[in-house]
This record gives C-alpha cells, structure tokens and sequence, in this order.
C-alpha cells in the first residue's frame, strides 16, 4: 500500500469558519437553511440596466457589520465600503473570531483570497455610479491587501483565480503555505457580488436560468429539465492551522481538510470537457491526497450548477473517479438553494459539507423532480437525508477547464 | 535594496530557471500578434484561438510561444502548473462592454466578457492553447501581481503539491493607458509578459534560480517588483553568465532573490519536492 502525501505531513484543519450567504450569515442559520432545503433565490429588483424584465437571483440580504475590535472599523465606516469589501470582510473576520486566534502574538497569519473577478466589479459599479475608473490610469492594490491590513494579518496575502472554483484554490493554497512553514495560519475563502454586467455576460452566454416566471424552482441541478443556472453572491471564509496547534491553545476544530486535487481541461474557454477524465483525475488525486479509498467517501457535493452540458459532464467524472463505490454515495448540489457564487462558491460549499459532517445529514438537491438519465446518481432530492458523514468531498469547476476537489474529514 | 546572499530560512523555496521569454508589444501591432502569434519553432496555435482574447492574453501567450522555440525545457504533462499574474488584464474589454451598455443596455454586454476578461483568463487560454492539463490559476491582478504570482508558483512547487514544473507568466501594460469613450486605448501603449518556465531546484542542473523566502520580516514599503527589470536580470543571467544575485522586497515582507547559476549549487539548502 502507498502512503499518500496528507499521511506524511501533519493534518491541516478548519477551526474557523464564517459565511454570508443567500441563505443567511452564521453557520447555523445556514446550516438550518440547507438541512431545511430552503431557497434563497428570488425576484430581484431590475434596475435600469436589468437584461429580462423579471430578473431573479439568489442574492444577499444583510451583511453583518464585524465587531470593531475584530477590523477597527464602526458600523458608519463598514457601511462607507464597497460591496465586494463588505462582503469579504464580514464573514473574513467571523471566522477569525470564530477559530478565537490571537492576531497580537506574533502569530503570522496568511490570506488567500479566492476572487476572479475584482477588477471587472470595481470598474462597473463604479461606471454605474458615476465614475470612470475603467478609462483612467489608476492602479491601485488590489481588496486583499485591505483585508490584510484591516484584519491585523501580517502574512503573505494574494488574490488566486479559477474562475468558480476560485476560492477552493484559495484553500488548496492555503493548506500548502501551512505545509511549508510559510504561515502558522492562514485565512481562505472567496466571495463575490451580483452585478448587471456579470448577469447580462452569463445570459448572453446562454449559461444562465430563463425561468423567470418561478425563481425558487429555476435552478435544478441534475434536473432533466434544468436551464441553466442562476447566479448568487456571497462569501465564505475560513481559518486553517495546524492540528498540533490547534490542539495546543484548545481549539475547536471542525474538519480536517484532507484532501485535494487539480486539473484542467485544456479544452474550452467556456464549455466543459465532454470526456471526464480530468476532472475524474481532479477528485481521484484529492481521495488519494486523503488518504481514503472511493468507498469510505460519505458524501459527494456536486458542483452542479444546472447547466445542460456541465451536469452530465460531472456525473460522468464521479462515476469514473469512484468506480464501483459511486452508486452508493449521496451525491447532491446545494446550488439549487444557493444559486451559484461564483468565485465565493467553493468555499460556500466546503461550508455545506461541514454542515454534513457536524449535523450528520446531506444536504438535498432541491428541484430535482425528475433526474436526468444521464447524471445516474445516488441523488438526495428534494430532502435532506440523515446520514453519516466523516469523509465528504467537494467538486468545482470553472470557465477555462478548471477542476477542483476538496476532502473535508471529521476532526 | 542590498542583495546579501546567505542561507535562506528553512521555509524558503528555490526554483530553477528553465527558460524565459519577455516580449513587448505596443497596441499598434497587437492585431497582428492576434492573428499569428507563433513565432519560428514554436507550435501552432488552433486557427484564430486568440480573436476573442484580451491583449494581455495575447502578449503572454507569445511569451511562452518564445520561451518554448527558444527551448524552455519543461516538458508538458499533467503536473505542469500555470500561473498567471496579470495586473488590470481585461480592462479594455470592459471598458467597452460599459461603454456598449450605457448606450445598449444588458443585450449588447460581449458574452466573452468574463471568459476573456476575468482574472483566470490568461492562464486559462495557455491552457487550453496548448492542451495542458496542470492546475492553472490567475494570481493578483493588480500592482503587485508578480509577486503574488511568485509565490503562488512556490506554493504549487513546494513538497506535496503535486506539479512537477510551473510556467509564470506575469503581464501589464507598461504604462497603464487611459482608454477612450468606446474603451479604445488612446496613444500607443505597450503591453508586456515575462513568462519563466521553473522546477523544484532540487531536480535541475545548474541554472540561474529563484528562492523566495515567503516568511522574511516584513518591511514597511516595499517596492513593486517590475517586470522588466526583473527580466533584466534573468536574461543576463542566463545569456551572459552575470555572477551578483539580485534581490527584492515582496509586498508582504518576504524576499524574493535571483542567484546566478555559478553560486547556486553552494547554497546549501532547501526543499526539495520528490
């Protein structure tokens, strides 16, 4: 037997963990949400420059103002920022004060932020308000090195992209600067922000949900009758560290992250490969990185966004990386409650998989009314189902080929 | 800053230079990048594979087009990463998508706005080009995208990460243009891409290295590392055997040093990822 290569170095663990999401901030509230099969997808107000007259998303409601002490800033002065600030920011800091790691001694604390698209953000809302940033010369440093300085971080700090799996290449990262020494924690996660632009881009692209006439029912991952998918914002974060030192200072720790695997197509800028053996390779190498065979995987969550092609083309790749193990997997993708994040959605759904791991229950896939033949799965449809869940893995895929796998196992 | 070579921390990681390439091309001659971006010895790219791509795509993909005829010796496989450090890529193309909007609205907004304009793009079109099935990611985006890119292909070199090699390919506009109402750039601005082909020192002969020490003490303004400069430095390195190292600041406190291929087999260090 080989000995793989999370055997050979200390684990690296989650002992913070901080979300706002379309299905509410806090973990248990969205914990609560997803076992529920809540949707947070809506009508949304469509402005002028709206692409449908009926606009839906799965949008973001409120974003809690950090406590001061946790980013020195008061409510007036967290409400003066950016959107896209506020919504790293928030949950950034919720993780930090949820992993209780002292940022005053001496500690060096890394950042890696999963975020593919700041600077399109900032140019258009800026364009949207008045501005003309995206004509000028300006070059200014980029959101995560705010977050650095505001968060007390004195690590490196960089921004990753892999377009929707961005920010599950932040944790991958940040599990590797903790590997090398390069940090003694890291915070990773990513987040991203509804915008007129980005909406109109996706639905030009005809990648993009048109059931505007039921938007809690429009995103149907797996669903023979799915669209397209519908697009979410929000952004989730989390602390990783040793588990020595977490141990050491009597940390809560909520799962290991086990397990990772990257790959790419090497085929399309936008469409997924048809063939599934990269993003097979993808999830087979993070098993294999955790240690654990196909069959002790207790639950899978999709990256399933409801697209036609990508679905069918996912289905394929577990089946191929699990082999025989996979028909009694529960497969399921969360999406269809929180629509699709973007950048921020990996993390989002290494969240869920830790909801599955501490509530013991998978998360369903809600809309799932009739499965496709194609996406042959142990699906969980419609309602949550009790299960036990200790090792469970996380898939995401991106425009560009991007193949992502994370292994979450219990503490 | 002085340049004091002396045995890098345990944490710090070296990677050897394989090859490299820089290229510099002003706005006016990017149509013609666009259309035949191979030069002689490299492969061909699939037809008009770039007409939909943002210039900084276009110059890093001649960049590593160069790297490769000149012999970047790093085969391609499944553990081959790609990094891709741009700073404001895309912002031609959105520029012109918030100029067609305001006029258009949401119907006219380009479908290739985030594919070819998003921070992943550049990484993600070399990948593709060439069929590459490593990790790729787009690193940074802003003034110190180098840097951030410099770490990020440490991180994927380091022990356990599973790639065997890493093209970094860092690109900006020399001078960040101002674009005019359509998002057209005005005057005649130069795009530029430094792409280095890297391994785990361990594994390579003697060749020029990068060790960047992610976790030197932190300064209070480092400087940008320029891209130029910094392919200064390795061409002359590697083409006319210069022997001082060359070393700068990294934004978060670490220290990125080049050491010529003379003096780098009397380091004694580092990690080597097997």
């Amino acid at each position: 037997m080989t000995i793989s290569r999370r055997e050979r170095a200390e684990p690296v663990v989650i002992t913070g963990v901080g979300a706002v999401t379309p299905l509410g901030s806090g973990f248990d509230e969205i914990a609560d949400n997803l076992l529920a099969g809540r949707s947070g997808v809506r009508s949304i107000e469509p402005g002028r420059y709206a692409r449908e007259a009926v606009q839906f998303a799965a949008p973001v409601t409120a974003i809690p103002t950090p406590p001061a002490d946790s980013c020195g800033l008061d409510v007036d002065a967290f409400a003066a920022l950016g959107r896209l600030e506020r919504l790293c920011l928030s949950p950034a800091a919720s993780a930090l004060a949820d992993a209780g790691l002292p940022r005053a001694g001496g500690l060096r604390i890394g950042l890696v932020l999963g975020l593919g698209a700041e600077h399109l953000k900032t140019w258009e809302l800026d364009f949207l308000d008045g501005g003309d940033l995206a004509f000028g010369t300006r070059r200014d440093r980029t959101l995560v090195h705010r977050l650095a300085v505001r968060l007390g971080l004195g690590g490196p700090a960089i921004t990753v992209a892999a377009a929707c799996a961005s920010s599950g290449y932040a944790m991958a990262l940040g599990r590797s600067w903790i590997d090398s020494g390069w940090v003694d924690a890291c915070v990773v996660g990513g987040c991203d922000i509804l915008s007129p632009t980005a909406i109109a881009a996706f639905y030009n692209l005809r990648a993009l949900s048109r059931r505007g006439d039921d938007p809690a029912r429009a995103s149907r991952p797996f669903d023979a009758d799915r669209d397209g998918f519908v697009m979410a914002e929000g952004g989730a974060f989390f602390v990783l560290e040793k588990r020595s030192d977490a141990a050491r200072r009597g940390a809560r720790i909520r799962a290991e992250l086990a397990g990772v695997g990257m790959s790419s197509d090497g085929v399309h800028m936008v469409i997924p490969s048809t063939d599934p053996v990269q993003a097979a390779r993808a999830i087979s190498t993070a098993i294999d990185d955790a240690g654990v065979a196909p069959c002790e995987v207790d639950y899978v969550n999709a990256h399933a966004a409801g697209t036609p092609v990508g679905d069918v083309a996912e289905a394929g790749a577990i089946r191929l990386a699990l082999g025989d193990a996979t028909d009694g997997i529960p497969v399921s993708s969360t999406k269809g409650m929180s629509g699709h994040m973007i950048s921020g959605a990996a993390a989002f759904e290494a969240v869920a998989c830790l909801v599955a791991i501490e509530r013991q229950a998978v998360p369903p896939t809600v809309n799932l009314d009739r499965p496709d033949e194609q996406c042959r799965l142990d699906h969980v449809p419609h309602v949550a189902r009790p299960h036990r869940v200790r090792v469970a893995a996380s898939n995401s895929f991106g425009f560009g080929g991007s193949n992502l796998c994370l292994v979450l196992r219990a503490a | 800053m002085t340049c004091i070579l002396e045995s890098p921390r345990p944490a710090a990681i070296a990677a050897a230079i394989m090859g490299h390439a820089y290229v510099e091309t002003a706005a006016s001659t990017l149509a013609t990048l666009r259309d035949a971006p191979s030069p002689s010895g490299a492969p061909a790219l699939p037809a008009r594979f770039l007409r939909h791509a943002d210039e900084h795509t276009v110059v890093a993909m001649r960049s590593v087009l160069e790297a490769i005829a000149a012999g970047a010796a790093v085969s391609a496989n499944d553990r081959v990463a790609i990094v891709a450090a741009p700073c404001q890529s895309g912002r031609v193309l959105a520029a012109r998508s918030l100029a067609q909007l305001a006029v258009g609205g949401a119907v006219t907004v380009s479908p290739h706005l985030v594919p070819q304009a998003s921070l992943h793009s550049v990484a993600g079109a070399v990948s593709v080009a060439f069929g590459w099935h490593g990790p790729h990611l787009g690193v940074g985006g802003g003034p110190d995208a180098l840097a951030e890119g410099l770490i990020a292909a440490a991180t994927l070199l380091a022990a356990g990460s599973g790639c065997d090699a890493a093209w970094l390919i860092a690109t900006d506009w020399q001078t960040e243009p101002s674009l005019d109402a359509d998002g057209g750039p005005t005057g005649d601005p130069v795009c530029r891409s430094l792409a280095i082909a890297l391994v785990p020192a361990a594994v390579a002969g003697a060749r020029p290295m990068l060790v960047l020490d992610p976790a030197a003490p932190a300064v209070d303004h480092a400087s940008t590392i320029d891209l130029a400069t910094l392919a200064r430095a390795i061409t002359s390195m590697a083409s006319a055997g210069e022997a001082e190292p060359w070393c700068a600041e990294c934004p978060w406190g670490g220290t990125l040093t080049l050491v010529p291929a003379a003096r780098a087999a009397n380091i004694p260090f580092l990690r080597a990822s097997a």
